[in-house]
């Protein structure tokens, strides 16, 4: 007689993914207001700001948004009252959550976005981005870090993404 | 026999049977002799004779998983079918029913995925219930999974249980409550913990993104001492009955301790517990919310015996733990004015955000861990059957099945 010794399988303990596919709101020609939705994370208002003084003939709407949590109703629909929103700041990781998910609900609403992250983050915003179906959602990368930086420091940071911004927003044209 | 290099030479055609056997075999069945010759063997012997079936080798399938990343970096227990069928016995959920969807990877916790990595975990199939429910209340919306799970605060999942459950699964709920030594308390947090990384996608540095992480996320699962709670416990106070079992989940620091031997005034011990809570850097400081007490059973008795109810102690601790608003506006979200009065920030919003329960053995200490600021909302939900009715024992389960 033979014995025949077998090793139990051993189950797999990670989780399929709930599948979903979103398509990104176009950006159109002619932008003439942009929601500058601010989390408060420190420098964020730096971020914004620097964008603003950097962009002629644009009407800009100001809303705050909570760092680590959802935006709420009104605030969202306060950032919808513009061609474009940008969102800022993610620069850690529930902040970074926050941007690109709420940036997601301005994308479901019909509003075209650009969220800002640090670049020790877009790697994450990017795969949170695709988990959620909308793989090629407008990811901008600041350099790390923002936060405990002089305006100064941050403002150098902001110039050299501006360009990117500018093409984004079709603003060389005009 | 052994070559030079003590490497022990077989014959791949060798079954082990003793040579009388094979003389006796081949006489009385020429036909299998037949077979025999043809496959140049020496007996009948089949492999399919006799098969046993043995675990996997511990060792070697902890260290493939985290080699893959889908564990926390202690030993598992293998998942096998036998152990899953073991645990399927105690939830009338079947194995692919979506118990919740678990950002940030937006994976999908099925029972069978939940039940696989609670026996990772280490849990036996009486846990299960507990750590579906969990599941369950984590997912709820005023939770912030998304949140808790990415950022780089080190926020642990805190559970708490309530109930003739948690006493039927020996939870300890008095002398080393938060550990270590009892299986419940160590594997179904780590179970939770499993769950967050192998499900939810929060692995370290990838979907879980705290600076530091925090001891507290390898498992933090205590059950509060109704018996020595002078008040009402923590279920009734959220408007169950106190038959009913529940579980608590909120999303805390790793606690810290308040020693205080001295005290003998409810007021004296709620100072000491206030100047321990009211401190910057937590997020409490800059986005109040709720902040949760274990109160140790002695320390509870002072209190009580001073004449304090619950939700004075709520109360006092709300209106004086202050910190100062200099120091309270140094976190990551600037400090909304809404909270700053006088120059001082109180650390929670209302009485109702001091999460107060009684856990604990012998000696003068309470236990207190910040929250995650107004960011997250604790959530209480009663263990229930799949169509909603209240569990009442754990055993519950396995009566059904055999009704069934």
């Amino acid at each position: 007689m033979k014995v025949k010794i077998i090793e139990r399988n051993i189950l797999n303990p990670s989780a399929e993914i709930e599948a979903s596919k979103m398509e990104l709101t176009p950006i159109t020609d002619t932008i003439s207001k942009i929601s500058l939705f601010n989390n408060t994370k420190p420098n964020a208002d730096v971020i914004l700001n620097t964008i603003a003084e950097n962009s002629d003939d644009i009407n800009f709407v100001y809303v705050k948004k909570p760092a680590g949590a959802p935006a709420t109703v009104e605030q969202i629909k306060k950032a919808s009252e513009a061609d474009i929103s940008i969102l800022a700041l993610g620069d850690c990781g529930s902040c970074t959550t926050w941007v690109i998910l709420d940036a997601i609900k301005l994308e479901n609403n019909g509003i075209p976005t650009i969220s800002i992250c640090s670049h020790k983050f877009s790697t994450f915003a990017h795969e949170l981005a695709k988990s959620h179906g909308i793989e090629n959602l407008r990811i901008l990368e600041i350099e790390h870090p923002i936060a405990g930086q002089s305006p100064e420091q941050v403002e150098i940071k902001v110039k050299k993404i501006l360009p990117k911004i500018k093409d984004l927003l079709k603003l060389h044209k005009k | 026999m052994g070559n030079k290099n003590n490497e022990i030479k077989t014959n791949d055609n060798a079954c082990g049977c003793l040579i009388d056997d094979l003389i006796g075999e081949n006489l009385e069945n020429k036909k299998n002799k037949r077979e025999k010759l043809e496959n140049n063997r020496l007996c009948g012997s089949q492999e399919s004779d006799l098969e046993v079936y043995v675990d996997p080798d511990n060792e070697k399938v902890s260290y493939d998983y985290y080699m893959r990343k889908l564990t926390d970096g202690l030993p598992i227990i293998p998942p096998t079918k036998e152990r899953l069928l073991k645990c399927l016995q105690y939830t009338d959920q079947d194995p692919n029913d979506v118990i919740a969807i678990l950002p940030p990877r937006q994976g999908k916790a099925t029972m069978e995925k939940i039940v696989i990595n609670s026996i990772m975990a280490g849990c036996i199939p009486a846990f299960i219930p507990v750590i579906t429910c969990a599941i369950q209340a984590i997912s709820r919306e005023e939770f912030n999974l998304p949140g808790v799970n990415a950022t780089t605060h080190p926020a642990a999942i805190c559970i708490i249980l309530n109930g003739p459950v948690s006493r039927e699964i020996a939870i300890n709920s008095s002398v080393g409550c938060l550990g270590p030594g009892n299986i419940a308390n160590a594997t179904i947090g780590r179970a939770l913990r499993l769950c967050l990384m192998n499900l939810a996608g929060a692995v370290p540095g990838i979907g879980d993104h705290a600076t530091m992480g925090s001891p507290a996320k390898y498992s933090f699962c205590f059950g509060e001492a109704e018996n020595e709670n002078p008040w009402t416990p923590l279920q009734v106070e959220r408007g169950f009955n106190k038959n009913t079992s529940t579980v608590t989940v909120m999303a805390v620091d790793a606690p810290h301790n308040v020693n205080d031997h001295r005290s003998r005034t409810a007021e004296e011990l709620l100072d000491t517990i206030i100047h321990t809570a009211a401190v910057s850097g937590s997020n409490n400081s800059h986005v109040p919310g709720e902040f949760l007490l274990i109160m140790g059973p002695e320390h509870a008795k002072t209190v009580a015996d001073d004449g304090w109810e619950k939700n004075d102690i709520k109360n006092y601790i709300h209106e004086n733990a202050i910190v100062p608003v200099e120091l309270a506006d140094r976190g990551g979200r600037k400090l909304d004015e809404q909270w700053i009065a006088d120059g001082e920030v109180k650390i929670t919003r209302s009485p109702e955000d001091v999460v107060l329960v009684v856990a604990g053995g012998a000696g003068r200490h309470t236990m207190i861990a910040h929250g995650f600021g107004t960011s997250s909302e604790s959530v209480t939900l009663p263990l229930t059957f799949k169509d909603g009715s209240p569990l009442h024992s754990i055993q519950d389960y396995k009566n059904q099945k055999i009704i069934e």
